[in-house]
């Protein structure tokens, strides 16, 4: 694998203290076992709690957020400092600890081994070990992504992505919320840029199925998928 | 004389807007597409505006589609409603672009700030 290619790992995270450190040491360590040149970028999403201090203590950079602007935003601003500071691959993944550090470093080499620009990791493809109501509400919103914006991926809601250089620079979304995952997916496919997935498997501990998005959450987040792509008509 | 009333009325709005429209397309502010589609409908409204009375007076006696004649009160209710289309389509371009800039300033400022306290630290 070519050592040339810088690295930003970006883990947008919002109150996520108890558990940040540990987040940022696990993939830290497996980042270091590799011959991988990263940076690991921790954007703190205005938390209330003592997030900024406990990423930094794992060993990560800290972006804080004055305001809170949600996961879009948060991952937006990761997103701009890896462009800005000339990454070529930006991998994306959740603050609660649900993501592999094995899964990142395979995204991260099937990146550089391919011309793909938007490297998705799915946690579809290999269901093993999710809750049947995660599943459900997951495949609904692909498939509502599906009909909306006309992109067809198993998992259009995860957080582990990984970026081309080419998309660090091109790709821009407008929503700041959790919807901002399919749309981002929409935007891609307006710029043309290549999108694939790889399996990736998912940990659901006690903590993290109480962070991130819910059923009900769904719900929002569709309505607001909805709107955004009635807007546009008009744009 | 109603019908005249009605479009001195309204086609000021309407002209106003269209300028507006062409002046934001020159300076590009706005996309084509948006430029086109904003263009198609404000032309739709005024093309309907033009030819309200001879559309009324084709209409009248052939129901259903036979109606009362133009009355004042339509005449306020019509042009309050052009004037919110215009107003309301001028606020959400506004909000829409102050949107893009406060996202775009926090963005910009967290970084820059991070890079100073990291530099601290």
């Amino acid at each position: 694998m070519s050592t040339a290619n810088k690295v930003c790992v970006v883990i947008p995270a919002y109150n996520e203290g108890s558990v940040i450190k540990n987040v940022v040491k696990g993939i830290k360590t497996s980042l270091d076992a590799t011959s991988i040149v990263y940076e690991i970028v921790v954007v703190n999403d205005g938390s209330k709690d003592n997030t900024t201090a406990q990423a930094r203590l794992g060993g990560a950079k800290v972006i804080d957020h004055i305001l809170n602007s949600g996961a879009g935003g948060a991952t937006a601003t990761g997103l701009s400092y890896a462009n800005q500071n000339g990454f070529d691959f930006a991998v994306t993944m959740d603050a609660d600890g649900q993501h592999l550090a094995k899964d990142v470093i395979n995204g991260i080499e099937k990146a550089q081994k391919t011309d793909v620009d938007l490297l998705i990791g799915s946690r579809l493809i290999d269901t093993k070990g999710m809750s049947k109501v995660k599943i459900l509400g997951n495949k609904g919103l692909s498939v509502i992504t599906w009909l909306l914006f006309g992109v067809n991926v198993t998992d259009s809601q995860s957080g582990l992505r990984i970026f081309s250089q080419k998309a660090l620079a091109s790709l821009r979304w407008k929503t700041s919320g959790y919807e901002f995952c399919s749309e981002m997916l929409w935007r891609a496919k307006q710029l043309d840029l290549n999108i694939s997935e790889y399996p990736i498997k998912a940990i659901y501990t006690d903590y993290s199925k109480t962070k991130g998005q819910n059923n009900w959450n769904a719900i929002n987040i569709v309505k607001s998928l909805v709107k955004r792509r009635i807007v546009e008509i008009f744009e | 004389m109603r019908y005249i009333i009605l479009l001195l009325l309204n086609v000021p709005i309407i002209s106003i807007a269209l300028l507006n429209l062409v002046t934001k397309f020159k300076l590009r502010k706005i996309s084509k597409k948006r430029f086109s589609i904003q263009m198609i409908l404000w032309a739709i409204l005024l093309i309907v505006l033009i030819f309200s009375f001879p559309v009324y007076n084709l209409l009248t006696g052939k129901p259903p589609l036979d109606s009362h004649e133009l009355s004042l009160f339509d005449i306020v209710q019509t042009t309050a409603v052009i004037f919110l289309i215009y107003i309301i389509n001028n606020m959400r371009q506004k909000i829409e672009w102050n949107e893009k800039t406060i996202r775009d300033l926090h963005q910009e400022l967290s970084i820059k700030l991070s890079e100073k306290d990291n530099g601290k630290s």
